[in-house]
């Protein structure tokens, strides 16, 4: 983190700009997770940050201690982690079903709880260095030095976004969960088995916690127990996009990634928070449910 | 007056069996509770007394009420309304009083159970019990979901110590200060709750935990550097000295310096709050609360003042957990920089939804759950035949605590969703059960 004593400077700023798009895109691809799983099973998952952290612990397992190879590693974390969705969902979410929202918060918060102990179990509590799976390195543009790594997490954020959206927009099963998601008895009147299609979000709520876990593992400073933090620092982004709104999530995250860093660039280091969380109050303060959300009418 | 009319028959007879439905358990219970303590060795004969003493007192509750069916209103206005709540706290009470002498004993229990670490455990539970169930007044009563709780802990701190310290005030003026401070705060903390609700509030509490953290530390670095703050243990001022049991040492001075004389400054701070919170919920405005909760909306068509309700709720639970958590950090007597962070706040969430959500009992349910079973677990680990001799458990203990806890919370909140509220009510209800009849 560099401190800059000038708030204008172009190379600073493009430095810091890059970083915080890298972060964004992995907050983005977090509080998309997020709000998939919000939008169409109606669970606040507090564990998110939780299940990103097991994914990057994962990821250490596959690709820094065994050395599979990256893309069959990237595979075989994704589909794990998509199993313990469908576990997560099978196992315990399905049984909460008609209870209060926030003991179904509270429930993740155990999932959460349960995850930390398992890993502090099975990884013990020393921290690891960053992963060096992906390229390291990096080059100057226009006097800043931008790493190769933050090029690389945007670009696969991005065409994982982009693949999740075609997987939304044209096939069955996206379909379906958008068809949940907006209209749970309608869409079971439709034949649309929702027990299924909550699976299923879980299940790729969950890859993509596993996903966002990986690339993560590459940006922060270490790989340890504070890393589910994340969880809670990407609210701001699913919330300022609005949470009815995948696209908004990307955008929210890009946004508080961006806004962090420069806070944190030019103010310091322990202003990240402060700042987005300032900025989310604004935008809850001049619209209540985020910027694309939906408004909800309220009747009596 | 005529004499036409029937003489006045009173109120009708229990029958046996309904004695025994309404009135055995507890009974039973008050009558064992002497003779278990009689039996462990207490080094001082006031078991005699005690059990006369709560024969007494459980007899009284128990025998004077009026059977169901006839109300008045001194009857409704009752804190305890039924006999069998009555004698419940009458338990309540003596075991209370009874417990600082009980873990004070020097008793040393079979199997090495650890009896004198109790006392901390216990006044540790009191203080949660405190800004649990005033956490849950505002999130599970009133519906207002908020993270900002550790903020609360965090400004009853800082209170605590700007009075106490920097302008070297006493405990007892740091508590109330707090706790102004608490509803002044608290009430400006409201306001977004006027307009977010649910989840976004639940975002907007959060922004203002960690904006106070932001506080807590520039506070630390400012006043007290890194090594955090040191609070003097309290003591009880010279004109109170004449008080029984009030013993100044050499220095002339009485020092809240041990497990229990903390014991009897928490307690009763803890009690009084708590019973305040029961009360507030029984009033006008507690019943708007409940409205605000059910639905808001409906709420302000039936004349109840929204804004208000809520806004008071806001105050109120926070100028209660900032006096908790000044209290807190001078029963510690040092908090530092890593003293609160976020997992504090979701701590006290599992507290309160494991308890059971809106109910100020399962505050304290919650409060022992969380505190009194890793200690359970502790000993379990290092005494308990088997148990002690798995490696696994012994190699990582926090880990598995930390599990189990988990799990616990899993489950609890999949088969029970009341919390232990919920399987105190089973357990209370077992004796009419087993009679055959189901209570109202």
């Amino acid at each position: 983190m560099i401190v800059a004593s000038n708030y204008l400077d172009f190379s600073v700023n493009l430095q810091l700009i890059v970083g915080g798009l890298a972060l964004g895109s992995i907050y983005a691809i977090v509080a998309l997770g997020f709000v998939l799983v919000y939008k169409s099973t109606d669970v606040l998952n507090l564990a998110h940050g939780e299940f990103l952290m097991l994914g990057a612990y994962f990821s250490v397992t596959i690709l820094v201690t065994q050395q599979l190879n990256f893309f069959l590693g990237l595979v075989i974390v994704l589909a794990v982690m998509a199993g313990f969705g469908l576990f997560i969902h099978y196992g315990i979410m399905r049984r909460m079903v008609g209870q209060s929202f926030f003991a179904i918060v509270l429930a993740t918060i155990g999932i959460a709880t349960i995850i930390r102990a398992v890993l502090l179990i099975f990884y013990g509590p020393a921290e690891r260095g960053r992963m060096k799976v992906l390229p390291q390195g990096n080059f100057r543009l226009s006097g800043a030095n931008i790493k190769y790594v933050d090029i690389i997490v945007f670009l696969v954020v991005a065409l994982c976004v982009l693949l999740f959206f075609v997987f939304f927009k044209y096939t069955r099963l996206g379909l379906h969960i958008r068809a949940v998601a907006d209209d749970l008895e309608a869409s079971a009147a439709m034949g649309i088995d929702p027990d299924r299609v909550y699976a299923m979000t879980w299940a790729t709520a969950l890859a993509m916690a596993g996903l966002g876990g990986l690339l993560f593992g590459h940006v922060t400073a270490a790989i340890d127990q504070n890393l589910a933090a994340i969880g809670l620092r990407a609210f701001p982004a699913a919330v300022i996009g609005g949470l009815s709104s995948l696209g908004g999530a990307i955008i929210g995250g890009l946004i508080v990634g961006v806004i962090e860093q420069l806070a944190g660039g030019h103010i310091g280091t322990k202003w990240r928070e402060p700042v987005a969380f300032g900025v989310l109050f604004l935008v809850l303060l001049v619209r209540p449910t985020g910027i694309w959300g939906r408004k909800d009418l309220e009747r009596v | 007056m005529t004499g036409t009319l029937a003489p006045d028959a009173g109120p009708p007879r229990m029958t046996l069996k309904q004695l025994a439905r309404h009135k055995m358990t507890p009974f039973a219970i008050a009558i064992v509770t002497p003779f278990l303590l009689g039996s462990i060795e207490l080094g001082f004969r006031w078991q005699p007394y005690a059990a006369v003493v709560i024969l007494v007192v459980v007899a009284r509750l128990a025998w004077t009420s009026t059977p169901s069916g006839e109300q008045s209103y001194r009857q409704d206005m009752a804190l305890w309304r039924l006999p069998s709540e009555r004698s419940w706290a009458a338990v309540t009470v003596f075991a209370l009083l009874t417990l600082p002498f009980m873990f004070a004993s020097g008793f040393d229990p079979p199997m090495d159970f650890p009896w004198a670490t109790w006392f901390t455990i216990t006044n540790t539970i009191l203080i949660f019990a405190m800004g649990a169930a005033a956490f849950n007044l505002l999130v599970g009563y009133t519906g207002q979901i908020s993270l900002a709780h550790v903020a609360f802990l965090v400004l009853g701190s800082i209170t605590g110590a700007t009075v106490g310290i920097q302008w070297s005030g006493t405990f007892w003026l740091a508590v109330p200060a707090a706790g102004i401070a608490g509803a002044i705060i608290g009430g400006i903390v409201g306001l977004p709750a006027l307009r977010l609700r649910g989840l976004y509030l639940l975002l907007a509490t959060l922004g203002v935990h960690f904006v106070m953290l932001l506080a807590w530390r520039e506070y630390l670095l400012r006043n007290f550097g890194f090594v955090g703050i040191r609070f003097d243990k309290p003591t009880i001022p010279s004109w109170l000295h004449w008080l029984p049991f009030i013993n100044p040492d050499e220095n002339g001075e009485f020092l809240i310096n041990s497990q229990f004389r903390w014991y009897w400054v928490i307690m009763p701070i803890t009690v009084v709050t708590l019973l305040f919170m029961v009360n507030v919920i029984r009033t006008r405005e507690g019943r708007a609360f409940a409205a605000v909760r059910e639905r808001d909306v409906s709420a302000s068509l039936l004349g109840v003042n929204v804004a208000r309700s809520k806004l008071l709720a806001f105050a109120l639970s926070s100028a209660i957990v900032s006096m908790s958590g000044a209290m807190g950090s001078y029963y510690l007597g040092a908090r530092g920089e890593d003293s609160f962070n976020i997992n504090l706040v979701l701590n006290y969430a599992v507290i309160i939804v494991v308890g059971g959500f809106s109910s100020i009992q399962g505050a304290i349910f919650g409060s022992v759950f969380f505190w009194a079973l890793p200690e359970w677990f502790k000993w379990a680990r290092e005494e308990v035949w088997i148990i002690k001799d798995i490696d696994f458990l012994s190699d990582h203990p926090s880990e598995i605590d930390l599990a189990i806890k988990g799990i616990l919370v899993v489950i609890i909140l999949v088969y029970k969703p009341e919390g232990l509220t919920g399987v105190w009510k089973d357990v209370k209800s077992i004796p009419s059960r087993l009679s055959g009849r189901r209570e109202l």
